[in-house]
C-alpha cells in the first residue's frame, strides 16, 4: 500500500475506499491490520500537529481557540471519526467486535459518544449566548464609529458595552450554575417581577441558553475522561487501540468546546485529562491541552465567559472601550480618539467574524452530532447482530 | 409643518414678510401666559420660517432659533426624566423624537458660514444627545410594554388530555398579569392568537418606527428578541415540557418517558401551529415595515426553543425500540408530519434553512426508526420460541397479541404506508384476486400485514407440531387461523387483507375441521361399518365391535372435553358435523343390526351419545361413568 502523502488530505475518502478492498481481500491478516492501525495512529498524530503548529508558527492563521480554529479541529475531530469507523467497522466480522476486550470498550466508548452529543448541544445553545453579545458589541461600535463623536453616541455605547461586559460575568454566573435554572423555573407564571431594576435587554436572560436541570459540563467531561485508561500489553496492538484514541480524541475535543464556548455548569471544569504521555499521536494534543489549561486557568480565577478567542478579545475591548466612555468629554482627546478609533474597527472586526463564523460553527456541531448518532446506531447494529450470531434462534 | 419645502426662490417682498412674522412669532413665544402647546406650535412655525431664510442667507437668525427650539426639547426631556412621569408617557416620549428628528435634518440641511460651523456642530451633537436620552427611555418603555402585555392561551384540559391528532383546540387566553381570561383577545381565522395585548401594539409600532428611524434599530431589535424569547421560555414552563439531557432520554424507564412524549406531542402541535405562527404574524405587526428584520427576530426568537423540541425526538429516535414502543414513535412521527407544511412556511427563509433541514431530518429519523421497528416485528414472530405446547389447543397469545396489534397499527394506515412503500416484496397472496373491492389491499401496508400473518401462520405450524396427538394439531390450527379470520372480518382489517386472503382463510381452518374429524373419528366410525359384520355377522364379532366404540367414545370423550375451542359458533358447528356423521353411523349401525344386538351391549344411546358430544371441547376434561 502506498503511503499516503501527509500533505493531501484531500486523497482521504480513496484511502477509505483502498484500504477497505484490503480489508476484504486479507480478512484475518494480522500484519495488514497492524499497518492499519499504526496508519490511523500517524494520521491522528498528524493531524493535531498541524492544529498545534497552525497556533505557533503561522501567525496569519486562525488563532487558537478562534471561530476559525475551532472548526478545523471540528473537521479534524470528523475525518478522525470516519477514518476509525473505517478501521474498526468496515468490512470486519460483527463476532470480533462483541469479543472482549472491545465487549467492555466500546459500550464505554459509546457512552462517551452520548455524552459528547450533550455537549454538543450545549455549546450550540452557548453559541446562541454568543450572538446575543455580538449585538450589544454591533450596537457600541455603530455609536462609536459616528463622527464627530458627541456624548450622546458614546452613552450609547457605554450603555451597550456595560450590559456586555455585566453580561459576559453574568452568563458565567448562570450558565455556571443550576441556580439560573431553578430560578427561572421559580418563576413560573408569574414572569417578571414587577420591581426587578435591572431590566436592561441584558437581564432578559432566556432560559432556552439552558439544558437540563442538574446537566453539567463540567461533571459530563469528567465522566468521560475518568475511566479512560490505554490498553496496555497485547491489547494496545489489537482493536482496543483504535478505540482509546476515539475516546481520547472525544474527550479532548468535548473538553476543548466546553473550555470555549459558555456552556451550562463549567465550574470545576477539569484542567487535568488522562493522556498517556509516551504515546507519539497523542504528543500534540496533549501540547494543545497544555496551552488551553493554562488560559483556563487564568481565566477560570477571574470567572469568565469562555476562551473563545473573538470573546476574550472582546471582553478586554468592551472594557477599555467601557473606561473610554466613562471619563469621555465632548470634545476628547485626539490621540485617545484615534485609540478607540482603532479599538472600535478591531471590535467591528470581531463583530464581523462572529456574524460570518458562528453560524458555520453552529452547522458543524450539528454535523458532529449527527454523524455521531449515526456511528452510535451503526455500531449498535453490528452488536446486535453479533448478538444474533450467537445465539441462533430456530 | 412638513407640508412646507425648503423653497428654492424666494423673492424679496417675501423675504421681508418671513422676517416680519418671525418677529411677531418670537414675541408671542416668548409671552409667559401661553401654553407648552402653543408655543410649541408657534417655534415650530418660527423654526420653519428660519429655513426658509437660511435659503436666503440670513443664517445668524435660523441658529439660534434651532438652537432656542432645541433648549426647549432638552428641558421637557428633563422634566419627564426628573418628574418620573409614568410609563404611559411613550407618547410623549414618541413626539419628542419625531421633534428632534425634524430639528436634525433641519440642521443637516442648513449650510452654514465658517464662523457658525462651531455652534452648528454643538447644536448636532446636543441633539444626539438628547435623542439618545429618549431613546434609552423608549427602550425601557419597550422592556415595560413587553413584559407587561404579554399573553398566554392555555388549553382547555379535557382536550389536552384527548388523543386526536387533528383535535380542533379550544383556546382560552390568559393574560399573565391577572390571569383572567380575556375574550377580547381571542383573535382571527387564521388560528393565531394575540401573544401581547393588542391594544399595545399601536405603541410598540409607534416605538419602532421611532427607534429605526433614528437608527436605533439594534437597540430595538435587542430588547425585542430577547423579551419575546424569554415569553416563549416560559410558554414551555406552562406546557410543562422538562429540558431533558439526550443521557437522561436513553437512560429512562418508558413508562415515565411515556408522559412526556404525550406532553411533547402536544406542545408540538401547540408550540409550531399557534404559538409560533401567532409570533410571526406578531413580528410581521410590529416590523413588518422594515423589510426582513422582522423575519430575523423571528428566526432568533424561535431557534432555541425549536432545537429543544427537536432534540427531545432525536434522544427518543436514538433509542433501541421495542415493537411495544411501535405506537409511541407513530405518534411523534405523525404529529411531526403533521406539521412539516406549518413549519416549512414558518421557516422559509434562506437563514432558517438550517431548522427545516434539521427537522426533516428528524422526520425521517423517526421513519427509519418506525420501519426497521415494525420490520423487526415479524422478525420477533419468526423467532417466538416453540418450545412448549399451548394447552388446550386454543387461541395462542402469540395469535392474540400479533392480531390485535395489527389492528391497532392500521389505524395508522396512511403513515405506516408511506414509509413501508419499499418494503414491498412479491406477494403472491393478493395476485389471483380479480373481484377485490377493496383497492386498499394492494397497498404497501397490506401486504407487509399479510407477510406478517403468514410468518405468523407458520409459526403457528411449528407450535402445533409439538402436539403428540394430531387430532389436537388440527384443532390448535383451526382455532387460530378461526381467530385470525374473525379479527380481520370484524375490524378495519378486513379492507386490507381483501375477501381473497379471507375466503383462503376460511377454507383453510374448515380444513383443519375436516382433518380433525377424519383423524379422530374415521376409526372409530369404522367399527360400525358394515363391511366385517355382513361376511361373519356373528354375534360375538357384533359385541366386540360395541364394547371397541365404547372404548373409544369414552377416549374421545375424555381427552376431547379438555380440549377448548373457545368460538361458540365454531364449536357448535364442530359438534354438529362431529355429532351428524357420529349419530348417523351409530343409528344405522344399531338399526341395521337391532335383532343381533343384545341391549346390554349398548352402552349409550343416541341422545347419550348427542349430549356427550356437546361437552367436547368445552376446555373442560371429564370422563364418562363406565356402568
Amino acid at each position: 500500500m502506498p503511503a499516503p502523502t501527509e500533505n493531501n488530505p484531500g486523497s482521504f475518502l480513496g484511502r477509505i475506499s483502498i484500504r477497505r478492498n484490503q480489508v476484504m481481500s486479507m480478512d484475518g491478516n494480522h500484519d495488514q491490520e497492524l499497518e492499519d492501525l499504526e496508519l490511523f495512529q500517524k494520521h491522528v498524530g498528524d493531524r493535531f500537529s498541524e492544529l498545534f503548529s497552525s497556533t505557533t508558527e503561522d501567525p496569519s492563521s486562525d488563532a487558537l481557540l478562534s471561530i476559525g480554529w475551532l472548526r478545523k479541529l471540528l473537521d479534524e475531530l470528523l475525518c478522525c471519526e470516519a477514518e476509525f469507523k473505517a478501521v474498526v467497522m468496515m468490512g470486519r466480522d460483527p463476532s470480533q467486535i462483541s469479543k472482549p476486550p472491545l465487549d467492555k470498550l466500546l459500550p464505554e466508548l459509546l457512552d462517551r459518544v452520548i455524552k459528547s452529543l450533550d455537549v454538543c448541544n450545549a455549546v450550540t445553545l452557548g453559541l446562541d449566548a454568543v450572538k446575543n453579545l455580538q449585538r450589544l458589541a454591533e450596537i457600541a461600535v455603530s455609536a462609536l464609529e459616528t463622527r464627530p463623536m458627541g456624548d450622546g453616541q458614546v452613552r450609547r455605547a457605554k450603555k451597550a458595552l456595560n450590559l456586555l461586559v455585566t453580561t459576559m460575568i453574568h452568563e458565567d454566573k448562570d450558565c455556571g450554575s443550576t441556580k439560573g435554572t431553578e430560578r427561572s423555573r421559580s418563576f413560573g407564571r408569574k414572569g417578571f417581577n414587577g420591581g426587578n431594576k435591572d431590566r436592561g435587554g441584558g437581564s432578559l436572560r432566556a432560559l432556552s441558553w439552558t439544558m437540563a436541570r442538574n446537566w453539567s459540563a463540567s461533571k459530563q467531561i469528567h465522566a468521560m475522561s475518568s475511566n479512560l485508561t490505554a490498553p496496555r500489553g497485547a491489547e494496545a496492538t489489537g482493536l482496543a487501540s483504535p478505540l482509546y484514541i476515539m475516546s481520547t480524541i472525544l474527550v479532548f475535543v468535548m473538553w476543548t468546546l466546553a473550555a470555549a464556548i459558555p456552556c451550562q455548569e463549567r465550574n470545576g471544569l477539569s484542567t487535568h485529562l488522562p493522556f498517556q504521555r509516551q504515546l507519539a499521536w497523542a504528543q500534540p494534543m496533549i501540547g494543545l491541552h497544555e496551552k488551553i489549561a493554562e488560559e483556563w486557568k487564568k481565566k477560570e480565577k477571574k470567572g469568565t465567559v469562555g476562551l473563545l478567542e473573538e470573546m476574550q478579545k472582546m471582553e478586554k475591548l468592551g472594557q477599555s472601550l467601557t473606561e473610554f466612555a466613562d471619563s469621555f468629554q465632548f470634545p476628547g482627546d485626539n490621540e485617545r480618539l484615534d485609540e478607540v478609533k482603532v479599538q472600535v474597527e478591531e471590535l467591528a472586526d470581531i463583530c464581523r467574524k462572529m456574524e460570518e463564523g458562528l453560524e458555520p460553527l453552529q452547522l458543524q456541531i450539528r454535523e458532529v452530532f449527527h454523524r455521531l448518532v449515526r456511528t452510535r446506531t451503526e455500531f449498535l447494529h453490528v452488536l446486535d447482530q453479533a448478538g444474533k450470531l450467537s445465539t441462533p434462534t430456530m | 409643518m412638513e407640508e412646507h419645502k425648503p423653497m428654492t426662490t424666494i423673492c424679496e417682498q417675501d423675504q421681508h414678510m418671513v422676517a416680519a412674522a418671525q418677529n411677531i412669532l418670537k414675541g408671542l413665544a416668548s409671552s409667559k401666559s401661553i401654553s407648552n402647546e402653543l408655543r410649541k406650535t408657534l417655534l415650530d412655525l418660527e423654526i420653519q420660517l428660519s429655513t426658509m431664510s437660511t435659503i436666503n442667507e440670513r443664517k445668524g437668525n435660523g441658529i439660534k432659533l434651532l438652537e432656542r427650539e432645541l433648549q426647549f426639547v432638552e428641558d421637557r426631556v428633563k422634566s419627564l426624566e426628573t418628574n418620573h412621569i409614568s410609563m404611559a408617557s411613550s407618547s410623549e416620549y414618541l413626539k419628542l423624537v419625531g421633534e428632534i428628528q425634524t430639528l436634525t435634518q433641519t440642521l443637516q440641511q442648513n449650510f452654514c458660514s465658517v464662523n457658525e460651523k462651531w455652534k452648528h456642530k454643538e447644536l448636532v451633537q446636543r441633539a444626539n444627545e438628547v435623542m439618545q436620552v429618549v431613546m434609552s427611555k423608549l427602550e425601557e418603555e419597550l422592556v415595560q410594554i413587553l413584559v407587561q402585555n404579554k399573553q398566554y392561551f392555555e388549553l382547555d384540559y379535557m382536550l389536552f388530555h384527548s388523543n386526536s391528532v387533528d383535535m380542533v383546540y379550544d383556546e382560552s387566553y390568559v393574560s399573565i398579569e391577572d390571569e383572567q381570561i380575556n375574550e377580547t383577545s381571542r383573535s382571527s381565522d387564521d388560528g393565531t392568537i394575540d401573544l401581547v395585548n393588542p391594544s399595545v401594539l399601536e405603541d410598540l409600532k409607534s416605538i419602532a418606527k421611532a427607534m429605526f428611524g433614528s437608527n436605533y434599530h439594534k437597540e430595538f431589535c435587542h430588547v425585542f428578541i430577547a423579551s419575546r424569547k424569554y415569553a416563549l421560555d416560559e410558554y414551555f414552563v406552562i406546557l410543562e415540557i422538562e429540558k431533558l439531557s439526550i443521557e437522561n432520554v436513553l437512560n429512562m424507564e418508558w413508562y415515565s418517558l411515556n408522559r412526556r412524549i404525550k406532553k411533547w406531542i402536544q406542545a408540538m402541535k401547540i408550540i409550531v401551529q399557534v404559538y409560533l405562527v401567532s409570533e410571526k404574524r406578531l413580528c410581521k405587526q410590529v416590523l413588518g415595515n422594515f423589510g426582513s428584520v422582522y423575519q430575523i427576530c423571528f428566526s432568533e426568537i424561535s431557534r432555541c426553543s425549536i432545537f429543544h423540541l427537536l432534540n427531545f425526538g432525536e434522544a427518543i429516535a436514538m433509542r433501541t425500540h421495542t415493537t411495544e414502543n411501535l405506537f409511541c414513535l407513530l405518534d411523534m412521527y405523525e404529529v411531526l408530519d403533521h406539521v412539516a407544511m406549518d413549519i416549512d412556511i414558518l421557516f422559509i427563509e434562506e437563514v432558517d434553512s438550517f431548522v427545516r433541514e434539521e427537522f426533516h431530518k428528524l422526520l425521517r429519523n423517526f421513519g427509519d426508526s418506525i420501519k426497521s421497528t415494525f420490520l423487526a416485528f415479524r422478525y420477533a414472530i419468526a423467532t417466538n420460541p416453540s418450545n412448549k405446547c399451548f394447552p388446550q389447543g386454543g387461541v395462542h397469545h402469540l395469535t392474540r397479541y400479533v392480531m390485535n396489534y395489527i389492528k391497532a397499527l392500521v389505524e395508522y394506515g396512511d403513515s405506516l404506508n408511506l414509509l413501508l412503500i419499499d418494503e414491498v416484496s412479491t406477494d403472491p397472496t393478493a395476485s389471483n384476486d380479480n373481484s377485490e373491492n377493496s383497492n386498499l389491499s394492494y397497498c404497501s401496508l397490506a401486504c407487509n400485514l399479510r407477510q406478517i400473518t403468514t410468518t405468523l401462520e407458520s409459526n403457528l405450524c411449528n407450535k402445533s407440531k409439538l402436539y403428540t396427538n394430531e387430532a389436537l394439531q388440527h384443532i390448535f390450527m383451526m382455532n387460530n387461523i378461526h381467530y385470525m379470520v374473525q379479527k380481520v372480518k370484524h375490524s378495519n382489517l378486513c379492507n386490507f387483507f381483501g375477501d381473497y386472503w379471507l375466503r383462503r382463510r376460511v377454507g383453510m381452518f374448515q380444513n383443519y375441521a375436516r382433518s380433525y374429524e377424519k383423524v379422530t373419528w374415521s376409526s372409530i366410525l369404522s367399527m360400525l361399518s358394515d363391511e366385517s359384520v355382513s361376511t361373519c355377522g356373528t354375534k360375538r364379532t357384533l359385541k366386540k365391535k360395541c364394547k371397541d366404540f365404547s372404548v373409544a367414545f369414552c377416549e374421545v370423550y375424555k381427552t376431547q372435553t379438555g380440549w377448548s375451542v373457545v368460538d361458540t359458533e365454531l364449536r357448535e358447528d364442530l359438534q354438529i358435523s362431529v355429532s351428524q356423521k357420529v349419530i348417523h353411523a351409530y343409528r344405522s349401525f344399531t338399526g341395521r343390526n337391532s335383532s343381533d344386538i343384545d341391549e346390554k351391549w349398548i352402552k349409550y344411546s343416541v341422545d347419550d351419545l348427542q349430549c356427550c358430544i356437546l361437552d367436547l371441547f368445552q376446555g373442560s376434561s371429564k370422563s364418562l361413568h363406565h356402568s
